[in-house]
This record gives C-alpha cells, sequence and structure tokens, in this order.
C-alpha cells in the first residue's frame, strides 16, 4: 500500500482503488452472490388463498341478496357485515399479490430426472471435449514452438489466429453446413453409396449429441492451442537437444522434459476449454437448433426466459459455476500448479 | 572401440528415425491445418450460391445477390449499430478497470495480492452465460431490465479482466529507476504519471482498446443472457438458426473472414519485424 501511494500519490491511489472496489463489488461478488442468494428461495403462495377469496365473495353476493331484503334494524346490521366481508376480501387479495418469500433447498433437490440427465451428459461431453482437445493440440502446439524455424512458426501462427478470431457462432455455422441433412458429409456418403438424398435416405447426425460434440471441439480447440503453444515457447530448444544427446527415446523426452514443462499451459486450455464447453449456449443452441434435446446452458436459458422461473435458472446457473470451479482446483492438482499459473 | 565413436554411430543410427518423426509431426500439422479451414471454407463459399438455403452441396449457380440483399437487412444492421454502442461502452468501462486493477497488482505488496489477482481474474474462468445471469439480477434489484446497457456491464466484468491482464504484462517490463528518477528531481506523483506511466503504456492501451471492442462485438453466451428483448449483431445471427436460416448469413461469415484475415496478416507481420528488428539488434 505505501508503494502504491508513493508510486501514484494519495489521489491516484485513492481512484485506482475506488474503480477496483466498484469492479470487484458491484460487477463480480456482489452480482453473483444476488444470483446465489436468488437460487435459495422460492415465492410461495398459500395453497388455499384462492379458494378462499372465492368463498369470501360468495358470501358478500349473498349478504347482498340479504340486504336488499332485509328492513328496520337488522339491515345496518347487515351493511356493517357486509363493510368487515369486503375489507376482509381487500386483506386476502393483497396477500396474493404478494407472495410470501421461503428460504429453501427446493430449487436444488427438485431438479427433475430429466434436468439432471441433461446437466450429467452436458458436464461429460464438455469433460471429453477437454480430453480431446489436449491430446490433439499437445502435438500442435510442441510442434510451433520448438520445431518450426521462427518464420515458419510466425506463418503457422498466423493460421491458428485466423480461425481462433473467427465469430464462435460462425465457426459453428460451418459444421452445421458439413453436418446437415443434405450437407456436405451427407452428399460425400451419397457418392460412394451410403446414403441416398434422392430418397431422403440420410443419416441424422444433427438429432445425435455427437453433432453438438464434433461442433463443440471444433469452436474451443484453439482455446488449448495457446496456453500450451506460450509455455513451450519458453522451453529452452538445447534442454531438449541435451536430453536426446544423452540418448533419450523420443517418448521419454515428452514425458520427463516437454510435459512437466507445458504442465501450467496445459491446466490453463484444459479450464478454458472445460469452462467453454460446459457453459457454451451457442453450440447447443446452432447445432440443435432448438428441436432435439437441450444441453444445460439451454436448459438455465429456457428457466429464465420461457418458464420464467428465476429462482430455478439462478439454482441451475450457480450449480454450473460450482461445477466449472471444482475442475478448476481438480487441474490445479493434477497439473500440480498455483493460482498465479493460471490465467497469465 | 571408442565412446565418441559409439556416440557417433548412434546419432547416425537415429538421424533417418528423426527425420522420419518430423515428416509425421508435418503430416500431423497440416491434417490439423485442414481441419481448421475445411469448414470455412465450405460456410464462405455458400454466400455464392444462388440457391435460398444455406448449401454448397445444391449448387445452383454464382450469385452476390445475398451481399445485396444484406445491406437491406434492417434488423442485422440496427444489430451492428448496437454491437458498435456496446463495444464502445466495453472499452469505456473496461479500461479504466482493467488498468486500476493493474496498477494496483504490480505494486501491492500483501498476502492479499494473491486472493486479489484470483477475484480478478476469476470473470475470464468463468462461464460466459453465468456473468450475463448474474448482471442480469443484480440489476433486476435496482429495476434495471435487460438490454444495451446490461450487455454492456456484463460484458465489461470479464473484458476488464483480459485488459488487466495485458496492462499487468507491461507494467512488469517497465524500468521502475525513471519514475524514481523523476521524483527525486521533484517532479509530482500526479505529473509522473501523467508524463511517464501513461506513455509507456500507451500502445497497450491502444491495442486493449482494440481487443476489447472485438471481444465485445464476438460476444454471443453473455449477451444473449443480459440483451432483454433488444439485439446486437451476434445475438440477431444467433436467432436466425431457428428462424429464417438464409446465405445472408454465410455473407457476414465472408466478411468475417476476410476482415479476419486482413488484420490477423498485419498483427503477425508487425510482429514477426518486432522479432527480426530485435534479432538483429542482438546479433
Amino acid at each position: 500500500m505505501t508503494e502504491l501511494v508513493r508510486s501514484y500519490g494519495r489521489p491516484l491511489t485513492a481512484i485506482f482503488i475506488g474503480l477496483t472496489t466498484l469492479w470487484i463489488l458491484g460487477m463480480i461478488l456482489v452480482p453473483q452472490l444476488f444470483m446465489a442468494e436468488r437460487s435459495f428461495w422460492v415465492e410461495e403462495k398459500p395453497n388455499d388463498i384462492s379458494l378462499k377469496i372465492d368463498r369470501a365473495y360468495a358470501d358478500l353476493s349473498t349478504m347482498k341478496f340479504d340486504l336488499a331484503r332485509a328492513e328496520g334494524p337488522g339491515k345496518d346490521e347487515i351493511a356493517g357485515r357486509i363493510e368487515a366481508k369486503k375489507r376482509e376480501i381487500a386483506g386476502l387479495e393483497e396477500q396474493e399479490k404478494q407472495p410470501r418469500k421461503v428460504y429453501t433447498m427446493r430449487n436444488y433437490t427438485r431438479m427433475s430426472a430429466l434436468h439432471f440427465q441433461i446437466f450429467l451428459r452436458t458436464i461429460f461431453y464438455a469433460a471429453m471435449v477437454t480430453v480431446l482437445a489436449l491430446v490433439v493440440c499437445y502435438p500442435v502446439a510442441y510442434a510451433i514452438a520448438q520445431v518450426a524455424t521462427p518464420r515458419r512458426a510466425a506463418f503457422l501462427m498466423l493460421g491458428l489466429i485466423i480461425p481462433y478470431a473467427i465469430n464462435e457462432l460462425l465457426r459453428v455455422y460451418a459444421w452445421l453446413m458439413i453436418l446437415d441433412y443434405q450437407g456436405v458429409l451427407n452428399t460425400m456418403l451419397d457418392w460412394i453409396g451410403v446414403t441416398d438424398l434422392a430418397t431422403q435416405q440420410w443419416i441424422p447426425f444433427l438429432q445425435s449429441p455427437g453433432a453438438v460434440f464434433v461442433a463443440m471441439v471444433y469452436a474451443y480447440i484453439l482455446f488449448m492451442v495457446f496456453p500450451i503453444y506460450n509455455t513451450l515457447e519458453t522451453l529452452d530448444k538445447n534442454q531438449v537437444e541435451a536430453a536426446r544427446d544423452l540418448g533419450a527415446s523420443t517418448w521419454r523426452i515428452h514425458w520427463r522434459v516437454v510435459i512437466p514443462y507445458a504442465k501450467p499451459g496445459m491446466a490453463v486450455g484444459c479450464i478454458m476449454t472445460f469452462m467453454l464447453s460446459a457453459g457454451s449456449y451457442s453450440v447447443p443452441q446452432i447445432m440443435t437448433r432448438g428441436t432435439s434435446g437441450d444441453w444445460f446452458s439451454q436448459t438455465i436459458y429456457r428457466q429464465f426466459f420461457e418458464s420464467n422461473n428465476w429462482n430455478n435458472g439462478a439454482a441451475y446457473a450457480f450449480t454450473l459455476l460450482i461445477v466449472c470451479t471444482l475442475f478448476i482446483f481438480l487441474m490445479m492438482l493434477v497439473f500440480r500448479v498455483g493460482v498465479r499459473d493460471i490465467a497469465r | 572401440m571408442t565412446a565418441a565413436a559409439d556416440a557417433g554411430t548412434v546419432a547416425v543410427e537415429r538421424a533417418p528415425a528423426r527425420r522420419w518423426s518430423n515428416q509425421v509431426l508435418n503430416l500431423y500439422l497440416v491434417l490439423f491445418f485442414v481441419y481448421l479451414f475445411a469448414p470455412l471454407l465450405v460456410m464462405s463459399a455458400a454466400a455464392f450460391n444462388s440457391y435460398s438455403y444455406p448449401s454448397v452441396t445444391q449448387w445452383q449457380g454464382f450469385t452476390l445477390k445475398w451481399f445485396v440483399e444484406l445491406t437491406r437487412d434492417e434488423r442485422l444492421l440496427q444489430g451492428l449499430w448496437n454491437s458498435i454502442l456496446i463495444g464502445f461502452g466495453v472499452i469505456a468501462v473496461a479500461l479504466p478497470l482493467g488498468l486500476s486493477g493493474a496498477f494496483i497488482l504490480t505494486r501491492l505488496q500483501s498476502r492479499w495480492s494473491g486472493i486479489l489477482y484470483g477475484v480478478l481474474v476469476s470473470p475470464i474462468l468463468t462461464p460466459g452465460i453465468i456473468l450475463g445471469i448474474a448482471t442480469l439480477i443484480f440489476w433486476r434489484n435496482i429495476g434495471v431490465a435487460g438490454g444495451l446497457f446490461l450487455a454492456m456491464m456484463a460484458q465489461a466484468t470479464f473484458i476488464a479482466s483480459y485488459s488487466m491482464l495485458m496492462f499487468m504484462a507491461r507494467l512488469q517490463r517497465q524500468d521502475r529507476a525513471l519514475e524514481e528518477a523523476a521524483l527525486d528531481l521533484g517532479a509530482s506523483n500526479f505529473m509522473v504519471f501523467r508524463r511517464i506511466t501513461i506513455p509507456f503504456l500507451a500502445p497497450t492501451i491502444f491495442t486493449a482498446g482494440v481487443i476489447a471492442f472485438l471481444q465485445s462485438i464476438e460476444n454471443y453466451n453473455t449477451t444473449v443472457f443480459a440483451i432483454g428483448g433488444n439485439w446486437t449483431l451476434v445475438t440477431e445471427i444467433g436467432s436466425r438458426f431457428r428462424f429464417g436460416l438464409s446465405p445472408v448469413i454465410n455473407v457476414i461469415g465472408v466478411i468475417f473472414v476476410a476482415l479476419t484475415v486482413v488484420f490477423a496478416v498485419i498483427y503477425v507481420a508487425l510482429k514477426e519485424r518486432e522479432r527480426r528488428a530485435r534479432a538483429a539488434l542482438v546479433g
């Protein structure tokens, strides 16, 4: 703190602290706390309240009927009872409008079997995407960072940056066109006689979760390449040379020298890929086009904007957040890296 | 036989094996890049097919009519305008936040700095839909509904973290002696900040601004939850997949691909020049 004030002076330091506090509280922590809080309550309308209101209205009309017929002192008494009934109805109606807020775990425990299955499937596929991306990307990152000449590496990086920078939706869209009923893949299968498009004998790739999986791998694979590349770029080539000169096999060089060095990058890549896949709304939305089975992000979206059940939606969102946080800790454990190594 | 000769034969034996493994690696790279680019080519090609459903297999002749159609598409153009507005808003919010965080983290010597760092980068590691949802719920309590403003706030939450990381990387390379000297010579803190720190950061501020803007325009997962009844270019594209899929979307794809190629080539060329300049300096 004294260091901060010494460098920038009190007024500027105060501004920096103020802005950072706003960011942390107003944009990161408090919104997420509000989301968590919202997931722990439901609005409860007393079950019998509308029945009570109906009955009160029925009583009221009977009284009014009586009032029309009554004469003498009884009339005032009935008029008094009518007023009392009206007040009672107003009170009941107020209660109906303002449902009671009840704190409960119900939003979590009441997750239907279908939604739970969707949740498990989403997490499973996200983990598969992560593993596949790691296996596919490691050789690519190694080749560009260690084997290629600097000029060639720059050229290859260009080849990575272009698809990486193109919008996620458009990248997924490209796979929609490939896997569509009369898409590229079905047409190719038609040429070799597996499918017959003229009679609509195509393979409905888009109806299987595999289509979402394929597009997800494509959409997020580059988030694995760049972190691994960034760490491997700083690995001294002499280390690999030395290991080779000392007679280590290619396999052993990777296992003992390159992979241990690449671990922070691998951890970051896995965290990013998993988080993006598990929380992806775009990929399932485009590939399924809202027709075949939901993914968890779509289920959450429906809770908010179709069922209008924000509390349930908040509970699902919070569940996803917890899974992603646990995954970060899992990766830190698996790759034995600290917080500082992540997201550098 | 001497040890040296021994090593020699081993090296001779291993050389072809190494060449062979390099060939495998090259082949692997070629396949990987085909995998990356082939789908984009398919998507781009369909923009020029006159068939009204996006397709490359049902080819009905070359046309540019979908480009014309895009210029008449009011919703997409309005969406683009909304995206640009949000993008500038994000720059205005995210850069000051990112700068403040970076200044504090590079100078704070405390056991809390680790935790602070963790909190400030956490938006990058949080699924985008959750940032959108949390923002939506938080602002609803104050009576603000989903729309352009909330989309901007939700995006700025994590884009500020990215800019912070960029500023931190730059600040860590700063030569503190210059600042110290200015202070010793009687400059005020504010003057040092304005005349030394800001000029030093200027290139990064520019890059971070451009990247923040691009990230904002591209964003879908966060925006779709916070945008309410309004729309951006990307959320409008997203909703077209369900209703009214047409090659106009492919035209947007072609434009995106073209712009990206141009910018990426410039970026890599600049980096390559910088690298060669540095190599020349060292060599």
